[in-house]
């Protein structure tokens, strides 16, 4: 069972992408951080096998903590999440710095299901 | 008076009662597809391909016609099919009163021309931002794509009053807050009471019900809506030649009195009406130049 670590500052979106992200037997959520400075924290400290993270936090935003950690973690496997869909800079930005994808918010359980198995 | 749906016009009227009302509601949900349905009725679709349009949806402005054929799943002549039938099966809340008898199709006549009289002065046909105000169609699409998003992603039926200028925000329990910089600056807000925000709570929780939920999850979920409609607004900028950054959301407190436009800025105020009466605003507050 892959392990993930879910990085957003809205309660209700992490709450409703660990629902989805649980719902399998191929899943499991380790845990929850609310900022980009948590996500390095918790990523170095638990190595989760996927990191679903959120582009737009207070403290440390998304894009900031996923250049840190692609120098810090080369490996993980990294998802952003962002209500940003339709903004191309910020996408290619995103896959630019390493992350393996970008899904928007509201989420729709089957995409992301799908797209943490390509992983 | 006040902006206001047919039906609860013609309750204050005293020419239907709630009973034929909710009769009528009842018969117009069972006849008006919405445009999946109905291509899911005429085989046009599956559920899973209607779900990848509605997951396209929340990401770009297209109605659902649109972002189908965008997807390659329908062609543009099926899209003009399944409309014209809609169209043409379509059941509007005064025929469904008269069908129920609840009304004389003479009665009808009458009251929709009363009503429309009553509310003329309410209906934004057009989006209109003040005069004086600097980038005008910016606003209109941050008005425009907050209605869309309101009725796609939240679910609701409103309607809308016109746009003014204020000194003042109304006093609300509930007011989320965006900041837009880059080459548009402004402060976005949305400011409900609390069962508009357990409306919204249930569509972005995509639970029945949100009655156990905590204040901080409701309140969170109307932060992330304000979140979603704002990152559409900077996706939908880009495309008229603007940057716009979004901040994370966050709440503002109102309770006691309302909130103040600050010194060299112009509030733009837009009144939304759900269909039980209540309303709800959109603000924008922005610096002048």
């Amino acid at each position: 069972m892959k392990r993930v670590l879910i990085v957003d500052d809205s309660i209700a979106v992490a709450r409703q992408l660990e629902k989805i992200v649980n719902s399998g037997d191929e899943f499991e959520v380790i845990g929850q951080g609310r900022n980009g400075a948590e996500a390095i924290k918790l990523c170095q400290q638990d190595k989760p096998d996927i990191l679903c993270m959120d582009m737009n936090m207070p403290v440390m935003d998304g894009l900031t903590a996923l250049r840190n950690l692609m120098q810090l973690l080369p490996d993980l496997n990294v998802i952003m999440v962002t209500s940003l869909g339709g903004v191309g800079d910020k996408f290619t930005e995103a896959i630019k710095l390493g992350a393996k994808d970008v899904i928007s918010k509201p989420f729709e359980k089957e995409t992301v299901l799908s797209l943490l198995r390509r992983l | 008076m006040a902006v206001k749906f047919f039906g609860q016009f013609l309750i204050e009227k005293g020419a239907v009662t709630r009973t034929d009302l909710l009769k009528a509601i009842d018969l117009q949900e069972r006849t008006n597809l919405k445009f999946g349905e109905t291509v899911v009725e005429m085989g046009l679709m599956t559920a899973v391909e209607i779900a990848r349009v509605h997951q396209g949806q929340r990401s770009e402005d297209l109605h659902f016609g649109e972002m189908a054929v965008k997807l390659g799943i329908l062609t543009e002549a099926q899209v003009q099919e399944i409309l014209t039938r809609q169209r043409n099966s379509h059941l509007y809340i005064g025929e469904a009163l008269v069908k129920v008898g609840a009304l004389s199709e003479h009665e009808l006549e009458s009251y929709l021309k009363e009503f429309k009289d009553d509310q003329l002065a309410y209906i934004a046909e057009k989006i209109e931002i003040p005069a004086g105000v600097q980038h005008k169609p910016i606003w209109e699409m941050v008005a425009d794509l907050t209605y869309k998003m309101l009725t796609r992603v939240a679910g609701m039926s409103i309607r809308t009053g016109p746009c003014t200028v204020i000194d003042k925000l109304p006093k609300r329990p509930i007011i989320a807050e965006m900041g837009f910089s880059g080459s548009v600056s402004a402060r976005y807000m949305l400011s409900v009471s609390e069962n508009t925000r357990s409306l919204v709570a249930k569509a972005i929780l995509d639970e029945e019900s949100v009655e156990n939920e905590t204040v901080e999850v409701l309140d969170d979920s109307v932060k992330e809506f304000v979140n979603i409609v704002c990152g559409n607004i900077a996706a939908k900028a880009a495309q008229l030649g603007h940057s716009i950054d979004i901040t994370p959301p966050e709440m503002r407190d109102c309770e006691k009195s309302g909130l103040d436009v600050p010194e060299n800025h112009t509030g733009l105020m837009f009144p939304i009406y759900l269909s039980d009466g209540e309303v709800f605003e959109l603000s924008i507050f922005i610096p002048t130049e």
